[in-house]
C-alpha cells in the first residue's frame, strides 16, 4: 500500500471511520510492530506500545499534515516517540531481563541494495563506522548519550561529538 | 542562545528525534516548538529522513491479541463518552495517551488535596484535568475543567514570585497564537470563568507562562515555562 492509499485511510480515520482504521493497521501495523520491537526488544512491551501508538494514531489523526512527511514516516514517529516514553517509565533496561531469542540483530535489516537507493541511505553511507553506529544506536535503541558511549566503550565526550558531528555531516550532505 | 539560528534549530532538531534530547533539555524544546513553528517543521524534516532508516526493517505481523485490544479500548471509550451527558465532548478530541507519570502525579495531588482538605461533596464533576508539573515531573498545578469553570490547586512546589504572575494559557492544535485563561494563584485554589472558545476550538495542550505581575502585557505568552496536555476523565 503506498502513500496516497494510507492518507485516504487517514482521511476517513480522522472523521472517525473504524473499518478505514482497521485497514489502515492491516496495513502498517507490521512494519510498525518491527519499530517497537527492535526498540523495546520484548514482544509484550513491543505490543503495547504499538497499541499505545495506535490509539493515539485514532484520536490524532486530524494532526497529520503533508509537512509531517509521509503517511507511514509520521506513523513511525508515533510509534518510537511511545517506546521512548514506555522505556523511560518502565525502566526496560534496568529491570526486566531479555529473553535472548526475542533480541533482534542486525540481521533484521534488509540489505539497503535491495531497497530504492534513497538519499538517507547515501548519506549514511558517508558517515564514519563510528558515528554510524553511534546514531543507530540512539535511533533504534532509544539509548542516551551515557548509554552510547558504554556500547561503543568510548568517553561519554566523544559519543556526544559523534554524534553531533555525525549529525552535521548528514545535514550537509542532505542539503539541509 | 538563539534557537532559531540555523545550526543550532538543526542540531536541536536532529537529536531531539534521534532521543538522545533528553529530560529538562527535552521538556524545554518541546515548549519551543509551541512557540516557535520553524522548530516544529525542522523536526518534521528529520523525522522524515530518520524514519525512512525503519522502513528497512522487516515487517513482523503482531499478535491478533493487539488488534483485539485497540477494539476493546475504542468500544469503552464510546460507552463512557456516551454515558457523559453532562457535556457533549468531540469524540475526536479525546487523548488517550496521557501516560503513567501524568496519572500517578494527579493521584498524588489528589490524595494531598484530600489529606489537608475536609472532603467536600462535589456540587459537579470535573470532565478534563491535567497536572502541570516542571521538568522534574515535580507537580506544580492540578487544573480541573468543568463545564462552566476553570479550577487551579497549586501546590507547595510552586516557586512563590513576588515581581511576577503565573498565566494559564490554552494552545489550540491549528498553531494559532495561545490564548489567556486567567492568572493562576501561586498558593491555594484559583476559579477562572471558562473561555467560551474552550469548547469550540480543538485543544493541543494547556501552557503556564511567567509574566509581570497582572498578566501579559501584549496578550502573548511572554516566557512559556511549562505545557501540559489535557486528559478527559
Amino acid at each position: 500500500m503506498d502513500h496516497e492509499q494510507h492518507l485516504g485511510l487517514l482521511k476517513k480515520v480522522a472523521v472517525g471511520d473504524r473499518a478505514a482504521f482497521q485497514k489502515l493497521y492491516e496495513a502498517t501495523s507490521a512494519q510498525l510492530y518491527a519499530v517497537s520491537l527492535k526498540i523495546m526488544q520484548n514482544r509484550d512491551l513491543a505490543e503495547d506500545a504499538l497499541q499505545e501508538a495506535f490509539i493515539r494514531i485514532w484520536h490524532n489523526a486530524q494532526e497529520y499534515t503533508p509537512a509531517k512527511g509521509k503517511v507511514l514516516t509520521w506513523m513511525i514517529s508515533i510509534v518510537r516517540y511511545r517506546c521512548f516514553d514506555a522505556l523511560r517509565f518502565n525502566k526496560v533496561r534496568q529491570g526486566n531481563g531479555l529473553e535472548q531469542e526475542e533480541v533482534l540483530t542486525s540481521d533484521d535489516f534488509v540489505e539497503l541494495t535491495e531497497i530504492e537507493k534513497k538519499q538517507l541511505d547515501f548519506c549514511m553511507d558517508e558517515l564514519e563506522s563510528k558515528q554510524k553506529q553511534a546514531i543507530h544506536l540512539a535511533f533504534f535503541g532509544g539509548l542516551t548519550h551515557q548509554e552510547v558511549s558504554a556500547h561503543i566503550n568510548s568517553p561519554l565526550g566523544s559519543s556526544k561529538s559523534l554524534i553531533r558531528r555525525g549529525m552535521q555531516s548528514l545535514r550537509r550532505c542532505l542539503g539541509l | 542562545m538563539n534557537y532559531l539560528q540555523q545550526e543550532t534549530k538543526h542540531a536541536l532538531a536532529a537529536e531531539f528525534v534521534l532521543g538522545t534530547l533528553h529530560g529538562s533539555a527535552r521538556a524545554r524544546f518541546r515548549q519551543l516548538m509551541v512557540e516557535h513553528s520553524e522548530l516544529a517543521d525542522t523536526v518534521n524534516q528529520w523525522e522524515s529522513y530518520f524514519n525512512d532508516m525503519a522502513l528497512h526493517l522487516n515487517p513482523i505481523v503482531p499478535d491478533d491479541s493487539v488488534w483485539e485490544k485497540i477494539q476493546a479500548r475504542l468500544d469503552n471509550a464510546k460507552i463512557k463518552s456516551a454515558d457523559d451527558n453532562v457535556v457533549s465532548l468531540p469524540q475526536k478530541t479525546n487523548n488517550f495517551w496521557k501516560g503513567l507519570s501524568v496519572l500517578a502525579t494527579a493521584a498524588v495531588v489528589i490524595l494531598a488535596v484530600l489529606l489537608v482538605k475536609p472532603i467536600q461533596q462535589p456540587v459537579e464533576d470535573s470532565i478534563q484535568f491535567t497536572v502541570v508539573t516542571d521538568e522534574q515531573n515535580t507537580p506544580l498545578w492540578l487544573i480541573e475543567i468543568f463545564t462552566q469553570k476553570i479550577e487551579a490547586q497549586a501546590t507547595k512546589n510552586v516557586l512563590a514570585k513576588a515581581n511576577n504572575d503565573y498565566e494559564l494559557w490554552m494552545v489550540p492544535k491549528d498553531g494559532s497564537a495561545p490564548i489567556s485563561l486567567g492568572l493562576l494563584a501561586q498558593t491555594g485554589k484559583t476559579s477562572l470563568p471558562k473561555n467560551a472558545i474552550f469548547e469550540q476550538i480543538d485543544i493541543a495542550a494547556l501552557a503556564v507562562s511567567l509574566e509581570p505581575v497582572g498578566g501579559s502585557p501584549n496578550g502573548s505568552p511572554t516566557e512559556v515555562l511549562y505545557i501540559a496536555e489535557l486528559a478527559i476523565l
